[in-house]
């Protein structure tokens, strides 16, 4: 004999149980097929994006490379536009007494930053994936590219979620779910509804052109356009870069840059008699 | 003599060269508040360790001071990963090597600094500041 209260706690558990089974369903998303011989040889007919590449520096950064399309690169950020809130936020963060960021006590840039730094980068294209591997503080993106949807609600995380399609030869990538904790350049805040738009492309054998837009209803009036070439160097690999190991540069709580000159043996010689 | 006033005259223009660009490709770990850009600086000193790790290389030098001692004086230099590319490597410097640094002063008088180039006392020379690598692809 059933009570009806044991049926009502029966029929709870039935749908919290559910309710589980759906948001793990959402949280586990899209379900790749295993990729086909043919899905590996179409990666083929797509633009050689392998190996390693690093942005050009020293003085002919820019390489000279004038593209109608993208226009020449300049090596100053363009001008930023801020709603009045988000002025103000980066005003404030002029004006305080901080002499760095996080990444001194080697908390890694996120999204946009970690695609500007001055290390290299290698791509790897597998069926239905783009893997960008970043050296400077040994970073990985992982772009989707087998036709999973942007997701709703996404977690805020550093690099965000990120899609991608080809439109020719142009590696298409939109990237939702960004925390705050990253900033779109220095003390460039932004809201937790960013989204960036990337658009890769080679524009000679062994030069691809990123344009970046990054977009914000809250913090930005206009979209903010940044484009930059990457060389490929096919002699390089990516080596480890493990922040943590030695790193002796720090900023403090009040924003006050420090660095710890203790030697690594701690063992300076006796003063000569 | 005057050809190395030179040499350092340019090295300073690439250097300032160098971190305008880095500042607006990105600052890779930290910025410069701690020491003193306006003027470099050089002392004379026997390596007593060279570090080879990230996220900074990390040069110690012992120096006589005037008290008839010696001090160790700490040289942060650019990262095994940017050096290893551009001619360096992690036997470029050993212990007991006699060099002259140049270098960016800590501004709170700290001994140590920014580490931009070295000679040895046969006259060779090395940047941490060399311009792009050679291209190889």
């Amino acid at each position: 004999m059933f009570r009806p209260g044991t049926m009502l706690r029966a029929v709870a558990i039935l749908a919290l149980a559910s309710a589980i089974a759906a948001s793990t369903a959402i949280a586990q998303g899209f379900k790749r097929p295993a990729p086909t011989a043919a899905d590996w040889a179409a990666l083929a007919k797509l633009p050689d994006f392998t190996g390693v590449w690093e942005i050009s520096m020293g003085p002919r950064p820019a390489t000279g490379i004038i593209n109608p399309a993208i226009g020449v690169p300049s090596m100053r950020p363009p001008q930023i536009s801020l709603t009045p809130d988000y002025a103000a936020k980066r005003q404030a963060l002029l004006a305080s007494a901080e002499q760095d960021n996080q990444s001194a006590n080697c908390l890694p840039p996120g999204m946009p930053g970690i695609m500007s730094q001055p290390y290299p980068m290698e791509f790897l294209l597998t069926p239905g994936q783009v893997t960008i591997v970043i050296e400077a503080y040994s970073m990985v993106r992982h772009i989707y590219a087998d036709g999973r949807p942007l997701p709703d609600d996404p977690d805020p995380n550093f690099f965000g979620t990120s899609i991608g399609h080809w439109e020719g030869d142009t590696l298409v990538v939109e990237s939702v779910g960004f925390s705050t904790q990253t900033e779109i350049e220095p003390h460039v805040p932004h809201s937790d509804k960013m989204r960036i738009l990337e658009k890769f492309r080679l524009v000679d054998p062994n030069t691809m052109s990123i344009e970046t837009t990054v977009t914000d209803p809250e913090a930005l009036t206009a979209p903010y356009v940044t484009s930059r070439f990457l060389k490929r160097h096919r002699s390089w690999t990516i080596a480890e870069y493990i922040c943590e190991q030695n790193n002796r540069n720090f900023v403090d709580k009040s924003g006050k840059a420090g660095i710890n000159l203790t030697p690594p043996s701690d063992t300076s010689p006796a003063p000569k008699q | 003599m005057r050809s190395s006033i030179k040499r350092a005259a340019f090295g300073a223009v690439v250097l300032a060269g160098l971190v305008a660009t880095a500042a607006s490709i990105a600052m890779a770990h930290h910025g410069f508040a701690v020491f003193d850009t306006t003027s470099q600086k050089t002392i004379v000193g026997t390596v007593k360790e060279f570090q080879w790790t990230n996220p900074h290389t990390w040069v110690w030098l012992d120096v006589p001071n005037d008290k008839g001692g010696i001090d160790t004086w700490g040289f942060e230099g650019m990262s095994p990963n940017f050096l290893g590319r551009r001619g360096w490597s992690r036997n470029t410097l050993k212990p007991g090597d006699k060099i002259t640094v140049t270098y960016f002063a800590l501004k709170d008088g700290s001994k140590g600094g920014a580490f931009l180039s070295f000679k040895r006392p046969n006259g060779e020379e090395l940047s941490m500041w060399k311009g792009s690598p050679t291209e190889d692809n």
